[in-house]
């Protein structure tokens, strides 16, 4: 009987565990099938068996030993997408050492404990370098130094006006819409009165920090790896990302009559 | 000179648009170098491909691809998942402008008269497609060497043969 009810403390805490990871992945950018191998991973180092469904906002597991006389199902809520690579490669790295060096569940706890509270880059510097990268799309699109500036603030202040937004909680493509309709105003100045030789990329480039880039390149290798209805979720999600910089992209146009 | 400086101004660009991208995502200090080296590697041969005389699709493509061979030299590297290289990377290839004049295109169509309207439809077209299919074949290009080599985790390349048997059991 003890080793029963050991049994049934272990198969919980793994499920646990293992609903929390694969949760954390999915809102930090991870593609289905990497989710899918990660958490199997995990489960076949332990021993057990492990089924999982996977959708954009949610996650089930059911868990089972070799000998089927466990099982333990779950069902968890996704918390909300935000890319975070420094979680899907420290997951990633933890699972292969779970493996090859057959940690105990405890030591898996404290190293997720760890990884969560890795610190994001500081905002100052998001905002300057994101910012950086709006000038060098600038510079790309064959602007020159005078537009690359006008790139630069615009990028800054639209970025600052997501983060700010996105904080107080409103809805993330609202955010993203407020975003790219102050950078395109900003640039959109430019346009109006003239500045520089080819304000119009400066313009384009000011709104390309909102692409959305880990939902395209999710769509493609979800779709073709077989996972089509995580696919066509992410890839609707990513639509809506675009329309909504267009919106904003289309308001400050329509403002300035460029 | 002046076709040296040229190349220098657009790798640095091409490197910090993709280091801007990668403290976006929050990717782990590591791999920001060899995200600006295969940002900037990838955009060359774009560039490259384009001066040649070929398609931007093509270009794109083949850049693309050689970002996502690269990605997985880099996920051994580093040990990260290749896509965290790659999605960073590519991002500097996408095609603003095209999009941009998409957009453009459809928002004057809904105030054109009718004799501007065929030529306007076609250009809006015309620069849709090759938004789309530039971003289609971004993501075909970063997809295709982890497609190819038919594994589902990249770091299955390392093993040997005897040690993916065990793995299998």
């Amino acid at each position: 009987m003890e080793t029963v009810n050991l049994k049934e403390k272990e198969i919980n805490d793994l499920c646990r565990l293992l609903l929390e990871m694969g949760a954390l992945l999915m809102s930090s950018g991870a593609n289905t099938s990497r989710i899918r191998t990660t958490i199997m991973r995990i489960a076949s180092a332990y021993n057990y068996h492990a089924e999982l469904l996977v959708t954009h906002r949610a996650l089930m597991l059911t868990v089972y030993g070799k000998d089927k006389d466990f099982f333990f199902n779950r069902l968890k809520r996704t918390p909300p997408h935000g890319a975070n690579f420094k979680m899907v490669s420290g997951i990633s790295r933890m699972s292969w050492k779970i493996v090859e060096e057959k940690w105990s569940l405890e030591k898996v706890v404290k190293e997720l404990e760890i990884l969560k509270n890795i610190p994001r880059y500081p905002r100052w510097i998001v905002l300057l370098v994101v910012s950086l990268a709006g000038a060098s799309f600038c510079g790309l699109a064959g602007g020159k130094i005078t537009e690359c500036i006008v790139a630069y603030i615009a990028t800054l202040c639209g970025l600052f006006i997501r983060q700010e937004t996105a904080k107080k909680g409103y809805n993330s493509y609202l955010c993203i819409f407020a975003g790219a309709f102050i950078s395109s105003m900003l640039a959109g100045l430019a346009v109006k009165y003239n500045i520089g030789d080819y304000p119009q990329r400066a313009l384009i480039s000011s709104v390309l920090y909102l692409i959305p880039g880990i939902p395209l390149i999710n769509t493609f290798s979800d779709l073709v790896e077989g996972n089509i209805m995580n696919g066509i979720v992410r890839g609707v999600n990513g639509l809506i990302i675009a329309f909504a910089i267009a919106m904003g992209m289309m308001c400050a146009i329509l403002i300035y009559h460029i | 000179m002046d076709i040296f400086l040229f190349i220098i101004n657009k790798w640095i660009w091409l490197g910090c648009a993709a280091i801007g991208f990668g403290i976006l995502f929050n990717v782990p200090v590591r791999t920001l170098i060899p995200i600006f080296i295969m940002a900037v590697m990838g955009g060359s041969i774009k560039f490259l491909t384009i001066k040649l005389g070929g398609e931007i699709v093509l270009g794109s493509f083949l850049g693309a691809t050689l970002i996502g061979f690269l990605s997985i030299i880099a996920a051994h590297i580093k040990h990260s998942p290749p896509f965290i290289f790659a999605i960073p990377a590519v991002i500097p290839m996408v095609p603003g402008v095209f999009a941009y004049r998409m957009m453009l295109g459809i928002m004057r169509m809904t105030d054109v008269g009718h004799a501007a309207f065929p030529g306007l439809l076609e250009e809006t077209v015309s620069n849709g497609l090759n938004a789309f299919f530039v971003l289609l074949f971004l993501a075909v290009g970063v997809s295709a060497p982890m497609l190819l080599t038919r594994t589902e985790s990249a770091k299955n390349f390392k093993l040997t043969i005897h040690a993916k048997q065990e793995h299998k059991k």
